[in-house]
């Protein structure tokens, strides 16, 4: 049984079709990335799957049970968690109290202490230790985007949605991203989503698998390689071959 | 559960203690202190809603003037039960704050920011013209009970009440709604609150039920504003008047309050309450008659001066210093 199914799941805004009857399985343990260019229907497939948005049709399955319309809160618990594009850290609680967050609502469902204890634990995985005490709206946007990976680990989630966690990144740092992001993969079986814009070479180095998005569908998947050698992934980000 | 977590209390108490002694020991200041305490008391029962959640309830005294009722009313139709009826008054007031604030909650929370400011401060005028209108509870001319209580409980002990055991009560508000901020802060509800207030689209994503904390909070805020006005209004002063206790007025003076003292901290309504209430006894004393015009100016250079409040500037002063443990 797939960890998360979507069965045919659309999304309109007005006239404008978001996300358009996609269907698409992950498993536990999956590292999966979702690359499309900007409009193309990755976040709007994001928010559908944490429960921001709800579809117009189809269903979403997760770990056996349908979620298709239960709000965000519930889903939580269940073994989701995400990042967003643009972080959005408690900016006026320290580091360490915004990964304690996380610890005590997600699945890991911890007690206040335990929570502020285990907090330290994730952010010397994703290294940024040294910043626990900092008021989070203090953080670099880099660091804030190490901070809410740090906060979504700390949930215990079974599947983990990354939004363009590694935009912005220097090459030592997507390494190291790259590593947390494999390690707790393999060590706890959480399966991975990452969506990327850009930043093709990450991907090739922790997907297994690619799921191409073009205008709301689903164009591509397959093995990572295979599709990004696709002509219509080629075709999407460069444009017709002319001579 | 860490003692820690609880010293912050220890430097409120020794503002309570003071305030006690002086009320004492100096001749004439136990009035005064009453006065103080009474705005001490409404900063910290506001402070658990607009502090914890960031939200501005504009119709908040409808919680106070409703708690007045409660006791008036309760004084009026049971006091053949003798004292019990003021139990009664108390236990009224809080379950009648709880239902209004239940229902304002089910329908106002839904709404944001000033959107759900805008919608409270239709919840006071509305309930002001109500009893006014339909005549309900005395309608305009309110609820007169110095002559009852003085033939129920006898004139000594009705004396007591109003000038004495009122301002005790108070006093026990005030230290109850401390001892409920600093539960609530330091369990799961407190940082579900300031993840909320925060961000309430990303709190929700991370599994906090955003709707459930506020109302809890809500309701909380509501009771402790509910005993206010039954102690320190109808108990204290004996007549309830529609006009009087369902007033705007006393709405905004708990927002500068709380903004004074520092939004969300547990010493800030403490301060801004204690500033608020000695400006404002004191000017109107040496400066009769303008006393507004002076205080007004003085809270807009106290807020530039300090964006997060009093208590909000010095905890961010001190962090690295062992002022922290004390400060929440």
């Amino acid at each position: 049984m797939p960890l998360l199914e979507l069965h045919r799941v659309t999304k309109r805004f007005g006239g404008i079709v978001a996300v358009d009857n996609v269907s698409l399985e992950i498993d536990e343990g999956d590292a999966i990335g979702i690359v499309g260019p900007n409009g193309s229907g990755k976040t709007t497939l994001y928010n559908l799957i944490s429960g921001v948005y709800f579809p117009d049709n189809g269903r979403i399955i997760f770990d056996g049970k349908d979620i298709t319309f239960l709000p965000a809160h519930e889903r939580t618990p269940l073994g989701l968690a995400r990042t967003f594009q643009i972080p959005r850290p408690f900016g006026s609680a320290s580091v360490r109290e915004n990964v304690a967050i996380g610890a005590m609502f997600g699945r890991a469902k911890l007690d206040v202490e335990s929570a502020l204890d285990i907090a330290d634990h994730y952010l010397s995985i994703v290294g940024i230790e040294k910043l626990a005490e900092k008021e989070a709206k203090l953080l670099t946007p880099l660091e804030k985007r190490f901070m809410e990976l740090a906060r979504a680990l700390a949930m215990k989630p079974k599947l983990l949605l990354l939004d363009e966690v590694m935009a912005g990144m220097n090459p030592a740092d997507v390494d190291r991203i790259i590593e947390v992001i494999r390690r707790v993969k393999d060590e706890e079986r959480i399966a991975v989503v990452s969506m990327v814009e850009h930043l093709m070479h990450a991907i090739t180095r922790f997907a297994e698998r690619v799921v191409v998005m073009h205008q709301g569908k689903k164009l591509v998947e397959g093995k990572t390689l295979d599709v990004l050698n696709d002509p219509r992934v080629v075709e999407i980000y460069l444009g017709k071959r002319v001579v | 559960m860490k003692i820690r977590s609880y010293k912050p209390l220890l430097p409120l108490f020794l503002i309570y203690a003071l305030l006690i002694l002086i009320a004492v020991a100096v001749p004439g200041m136990w009035q005064p202190v009453a006065f103080f305490m009474f705005y001490v008391a409404l900063g910290q029962a506001f402070n658990i809603f607009m502090g914890l959640t960031g939200y501005v309830d504009f119709g908040y005294v409808a919680f106070l003037g409703l708690g007045a009722y409660g006791m008036a009313i309760a004084i009026k139709y049971f006091s053949s039960l003798g004292l019990i009826s003021i139990l009664l008054g108390i236990l009224l007031a809080v379950v009648m704050s709880i239902l209004l604030s239940l229902a304002v909650g089910a329908v106002a929370l839904r709404l944001r920011g000033a959107y759900f400011a805008i919608a409270t401060i239709g919840v006071n005028e509305g309930f002001r013209y109500l009893i006014e209108g339909v005549r309900l509870w005395g309608g305009s001319e309110g609820i007169v009970l110095s002559g009852l209580m003085r033939r129920t409980f006898g004139r000594e002990t009705a004396n007591l009440l109003s000038t004495f055991f009122s301002d005790i009560l108070i006093i026990a508000i005030a230290i109850l709604a401390a001892m409920t901020t600093i539960w609530i802060l330091n369990r799961k509800m407190g940082y579900a609150l300031l993840a909320l207030r925060e961000d309430e689209d990303a709190a929700r994503v991370m599994g906090i039920n955003v709707t459930k904390y506020k109302i809890m909070a809500f309701i909380t805020s509501a009771s402790f504003a509910g005993l206010i006005g039954a102690v320190a209004w109808t108990l204290k002063l004996t007549y309830v008047f529609p006009e009087d206790v369902f007033n705007i007025h006393y709405t905004v003076e708990a927002i500068v309050i709380v903004m004074l003292g520092g939004a969300g901290t547990l010493l800030g309504p403490v301060v801004g309450g204690l500033i608020y209430g000695v400006l404002k006894y004191y000017l109107s004393v040496v400066f009769p008659g303008i006393q507004l015009l002076i205080l007004a100016p003085m809270l807009i250079l106290t807020i530039i001066a300090f964006p997060e409040g009093i208590v909000g500037f010095i905890k961010k002063k001190g962090k690295k210093s062992r002022i922290s443990y004390y400060l929440r």
